[in-house]
C-alpha cells in the first residue's frame, strides 16, 4: 500500500512537471494581449490556482460533513490535509491577482466584492488551521474543525458568484460564461495548467495524509509513554 | 512581437513617447515575472514546510520509541 502510494506520487509529480514545463513554453510563445500586454499571461496561473483552491475547499467541505456523520477520523485527516493545500493555492491566487492589479488598475488591492470575499475565504481557512492548533483533545478538535470548515465553505459560492451578481472592479468571468471571449487554444493551456495543479494538489494531499497518520502514531506513543 | 502599433507610428511620435512605451512594456514583463515567481515560491515554501514537518515527526517518533524501549528494559 505504502509502495503503491509512493509510486502514484512519483508518477503524478513527473506528469505535473512535464505538463507545466510544456505549458510555460507554450505561454512564452503566445502573442501579447491587445489591451493589457504581457501581464495578461498571468491569467494562465491566476485562474487555475483559484479553481484548484476552491476544489480543495469543496473536498474539505464534503469530508467535514462525512466526519460529523460517520465519526471516522480518516475524513478529518483528509479535511485538514486538503484545506492546507487549498490555502497554499489560494495564497498564490491572491498574490498573482494583486500583482496583476498593480499593472492594470494601478493599485495593489481594492475592497471590491470579489477580492474581499476571496481574502475572507483565505482568512476563514487559515482560522480553521489555527483552531486545530489551539484545541488539544483530538475528538473535540476534529468536531470543532469540521463545523468551522462547513461554515467557511459558505464563502466559496459568494466568491464565485460575486462577479456575476455585483458590479466589481474585478473583470467579468471569461470562463464558464456566455460573455467570455477567451480563444479555445488559450483555454486549453489554462485547462492543462489546472490539471497539473490538481496533480500537485493530489501529491501534497497524499503526503499530508501520511503525515497525519504519523501524527496519530506519535500521539498513541505519547499516551503509551505517559501510561508507563 | 508587437511593440508599437501602426497608428502610433503613423502619427508623429516623439522620442519621449517611445521611451515611455518601452518603459511600460518593460514594467509589464517585470511584473509578469514577479507574479510567476511568487506563485511558484508559495508552493515551494509549502513543500519545504511539509519536509520540515516530516523530519520533526520522524525525529519525535524515533526518540519516543527509544525512550519506551529503554523503559521496558528497566
Amino acid at each position: 500500500m505504502k509502495k503503491m502510494r509512493n509510486t502514484i506520487i512519483y508518477v503524478l509529480a513527473i506528469a505535473a512537471t512535464l505538463i507545466l514545463g510544456i505549458d510555460i513554453y507554450r505561454i512564452a510563445g503566445l502573442p501579447e494581449e491587445q489591451a493589457q500586454g504581457a501581464i495578461f499571461k498571468i491569467i494562465f496561473f491566476h485562474v487555475p490556482l483559484a479553481i484548484a483552491g476552491f476544489a480543495c475547499a469543496s473536498v474539505a467541505f464534503v469530508s467535514s460533513i462525512l466526519f460529523l456523520v460517520k465519526k471516522d477520523f480518516k475524513y478529518d485527516a483528509l479535511a485538514v490535509s486538503v484545506t492546507e493545500v487549498g490555502l497554499a493555492f489560494l495564497a498564490g491566487n491572491l498574490i498573482t491577482g494583486s500583482i496583476w492589479a498593480r499593472i492594470i488598475w494601478g493599485i495593489w488591492w481594492t475592497w471590491d466584492v470579489r477580492l474581499t470575499s476571496a481574502l475572507v475565504c483565505w482568512i476563514l481557512y487559515a482560522s480553521y488551521m489555527m483552531i486545530r492548533h489551539a484545541v488539544e483533545e483530538p475528538t473535540q478538535r476534529a468536531r470543532l474543525a469540521a463545523v468551522v470548515s462547513i461554515f467557511a465553505f459558505i464563502d466559496v459560492p459568494i466568491v464565485y458568484f460575486s462577479i456575476r451578481l455585483f458590479r466589481t472592479q474585478h473583470p467579468a468571468p471569461v470562463f464558464f460564461s456566455s460573455t467570455g471571449s477567451f480563444p479555445p487554444d488559450w483555454s486549453f493551456i489554462v485547462f492543462c495548467n489546472l490539471m497539473a495543479l490538481f496533480m500537485l494538489g493530489a501529491i501534497f494531499t497524499m503526503i499530508r495524509l501520511r503525515q497525519e497518520e504519523t501524527q496519530r502514531e506519535l500521539d498513541s506513543l505519547r499516551r503509551l509513554a505517559h501510561a508507563f | 512581437m508587437h511593440h508599437f502599433s501602426p497608428i502610433l507610428l503613423a502619427q508623429a511620435v516623439s522620442p519621449e513617447d517611445i521611451v515611455a512605451e518601452m518603459a511600460r512594456l518593460q514594467r509589464n514583463y517585470e511584473f509578469l515575472s514577479y507574479g510567476l515567481i511568487v506563485a511558484w515560491l508559495v508552493l515551494v515554501v509549502y513543500v519545504l514546510m511539509m519536509v520540515g514537518r516530516e523530519r520533526r515527526l520522524r525525529r519525535e517518533i524515533a526518540s519516543l520509541k527509544a525512550m519506551l524501549e529503554e523503559r521496558q528494559r528497566k
